[in-house]
């Protein structure tokens, strides 16, 4: 990238855009700020900031919305960070676009991470995308379905791997479980989450190293999971 | 009739009889019907034998014309006789008759009375005010409608004997105390229309019912009045200690912010590094203050619904556990688990709370480097689990009122926190539809959990093995 990412953001709370301007210049981000719904859709048209971070509490309208109409002409990363922590709220923002989710008060660490998740994927939605996926020891050949551990490979049935590999695919970022459940089972608006507990279970044994301690497939709580290939 | 009888008798036996004897017997009869048919008939009767007597043993015989004036004389005591005794005897029967519907409706009152006696609830009152009424007065139908309402509906009720109903009720009385009216009671008499002693007791009836349902609206304004009082006490005990503990952390967030932008510190000493990770884990500690606040407060307004999903509650706790780590740096957490333990119905992040308050608990009171181990178990269709720690036992008075709001076992300045973590533990599983109570265990301490094993009455549908390959 020949300039440093912009990232917009869209909260009301001046406090909270004080220090984030300051920590993420700091980080190398060019950062502009808006202070409601609107005027932070017509940032996002006018600048094409490369993520957005987005408070759902807005002066004018639902952080929700905002993310719905972004989405309706444009797949910039969003990252909601909000003090609504129930997994309903995070669940509707995710299924209404948003990438990922972070609930105040935060960790600056956890935001940059975020950020820097986002960032790859919208480099690889326009670029050339990884076939090959590793997160530490673990490593996924999607094109070739082919998984390995330290370099054996692993037994895993179709479903497994459709399971394994839709994570993978999106790594690092928060999946809903009935996003889960549609890809890889086809159950649409259907609650059968035991389905995704045993199977989640099952390749947790096969691929974690301690399966009781998951590092790779991560639960979100009340939410979905996670395959995280960083720390 | 009888007049007839007896004169027959006295006429066949009577021949050597003095006459004095004979008008003696005559006053039989009239005794006889004063007692069976009342006054009227006992004065009629009298008159009768004073015919009779006359008429048959009076020379002439057979007339009624009377000749010496000996007869005369009888003749006339015997009517006054007959007269007054009848007389008498009727006002003895009437003021017995009198004692006894007086006697029957006090009972009936009593009956009344104790049936109402420490009933809390109207429409239970209602219900039994009108069996009474029916079983009292064999109306054909009694309704009654009390002035309180319940889910905007008025409180009644109705007990019927009729088939087919009537529209308009035949009388309604209004159910009054000395303060308020407190509904009314339509009547479906059947066909005669009510005595006098009837409707004075009905009124008595409507009355008492009135005066049951005033002592209930009495009990519950007395009850709300004693729940405002606690509620006033809970929340001053919450803010004294709220501001405590919110107070704590910002204090050393405030101390160690202001030495760092004072220069007081040096930039590259391990102070600087402390004072920075004090600032990091206070803030932490006051997030936590305040989301067990908001959950207080979601349950008692009983704004807690729970999002049960099958889970695992291993996975759960293992979360929680790696959550916790540096605060349960001391006590390494061991797990019993059976291979098949089933997933749980229950909400994960409200699950994760329970076992954060629990831990964080166990860590308060338990000793140094002791063990903390989690159990589970399932047992008659619910499932059983346990955290156990190995803290001192606790008094058995005090077991059962841990999970009160701000109930302390030691004294609250020695150690720290809100005294809301075991009352939102206990609103969490509750809103489960669990139970949850604390036990001494032979060495050490326990919360044991239970929890039920179906959602909605169905077990997970466990997706069938796949082959491997």
């Amino acid at each position: 990238m020949d300039r440093d990412p912009l990232i917009l953001l869209i909260d009301d709370e001046p406090q909270i855009l004080r220090a984030l301007k300051t920590i993420l210049s700091a980080g190398h981000f060019q950062v502009i700020s808006a202070v409601n719904g609107e005027q932070g859709i017509a940032l996002a048209v006018s600048q094409s900031p490369d993520v957005i971070i987005l408070d759902l509490s807005l002066p004018d309208m639902d952080g929700i919305q905002v993310c719905e109409q972004i989405r309706e002409w444009s797949a910039i990363p969003i990252i909601v960070l909000s003090v609504r922590d129930s997994e309903r709220d995070k669940v509707a923002a995710l299924d209404k676009g948003a990438d990922d989710y972070l609930t105040k008060p935060f960790s600056i660490d956890e935001l940059m991470a975020r950020i820097r998740v986002a960032l790859r994927h919208s480099a690889q939605s326009i670029g050339n995308k990884e076939t090959v996926i590793t997160a530490g020891a673990l490593s996924i050949d999607l094109a070739r379905h082919i998984a390995t551990l330290n370099g054996d490979e692993i037994k895993l049935t179709a479903t497994e791997f459709k399971l394994l590999s839709y994570l993978a695919a999106h790594a690092d970022r928060v999946l809903t479980h009935q996003a889960i459940l549609t890809h890889v089972w086809g159950f649409e608006e259907s609650d059968h989450i035991e389905y995704l507990r045993v199977f989640i279970g099952q390749l947790r044994k096969k691929i974690e190293i301690d399966p009781d301690n998951p590092q790779v497939l991560v639960t979100d709580p009340g939410v979905g999971y996670r395959f995280r290939t960083v720390d | 009739m009888i007049i007839g009888l007896v004169t027959l008798v006295l006429k066949s036996f009577a021949s050597g009889l003095q006459i004095q004897l004979i008008a003696l017997l005559y006053l039989l009869p009239v005794l006889v019907c004063t007692l069976f048919w009342g006054l009227t008939s006992g004065i009629l009767a009298g008159l009768l034998s004073f015919l009779a007597f006359n008429f048959y043993f009076i020379p002439p015989y057979l007339t009624l014309a009377v000749h010496q004036s000996q007869d005369v004389i009888t003749l006339v005591v015997f009517l006054i006789v007959a007269v007054v005794v009848s007389q008498l005897i009727g006002q003895a029967r009437q003021a017995e008759k009198l004692a006894r519907k007086r006697e029957w409706e006090a009972t009936r009152m009593y009956e009344l009375i104790s049936a109402l006696a420490g009933l809390t609830d109207t429409q239970i009152i209602i219900q039994t005010l009108a069996q009474k009424i029916i079983e009292t007065f064999d109306f054909d139908q009694v309704e009654i409608i009390a002035n309180e309402q319940v889910n905007g509906k008025p409180v009644s009720f109705c007990l019927s004997k009729l088939e087919v109903q009537k529209k308009k009720s035949d009388l309604t009385l209004s159910m009054f105390t000395a303060r308020n009216t407190e509904g009314e009671i339509r009547l479906w008499l059947d066909q005669n229309a009510l005595s006098l002693e009837e409707t004075r007791l009905l009124a008595a009836f409507s009355s008492q019912g009135a005066m049951a349902i005033e002592r209930v609206h009495l009990m519950q304004r007395e009850n709300i009045a004693r729940i405002l009082e606690e509620s006033d006490r809970v929340k001053t005990s919450l803010l004294n200690s709220v501001s405590h503990e919110l107070r704590s952390p910002l204090a050393a967030i405030k101390a160690s912010a202001s030495s760092l932008r004072s220069g007081a510190v040096d930039w590259n000493t391990d102070a600087r590094e402390e004072l920075i990770t004090t600032i990091d884990e206070e803030t932490d500690s006051l997030n936590l203050l305040v989301g067990n606040l908001l959950d207080m407060s979601r349950i008692e307004a009983g704004a807690l619904k729970p999002m049960k999903r099958w889970n695992s509650i291993l996975e759960i706790v293992k979360g929680v556990e790696a959550k916790m780590r540096s605060q349960l740096a001391q006590h390494p957490v061991e797990y019993v688990f059976p291979g098949n333990f089933p997933l749980i119905p229950t909400d994960y992040v409200l699950m994760g709370q329970v076992f954060t308050n629990l831990f964080s608990n166990s860590v308060k009171y338990a000793p140094p480097a002791s063990h903390i181990v989690v159990t589970a178990e399932t047992n008659e269709g619910s499932a059983l689990i346990k955290v156990i720690n190995q803290s001192p036992a606790v008094a058995e008075e005090h077991l059962e009122h841990i999970f009160d709001k701000f109930y302390r076992v030691t004294e609250a300045d020695k150690i720290t926190g809100t005294g809301l973590g075991l009352s939102i533990c206990k609103g969490i599983i509750e809103a489960h539809g669990g139970k949850i109570w604390a036990e001494n265990q032979p060495e050490g301490f326990s919360f044991n959990i239970s929890l039920p094993l179906t959602l909605d009455g169905e077990l997970p549908k466990i997706p069938k093995d796949e082959t491997d390959g």
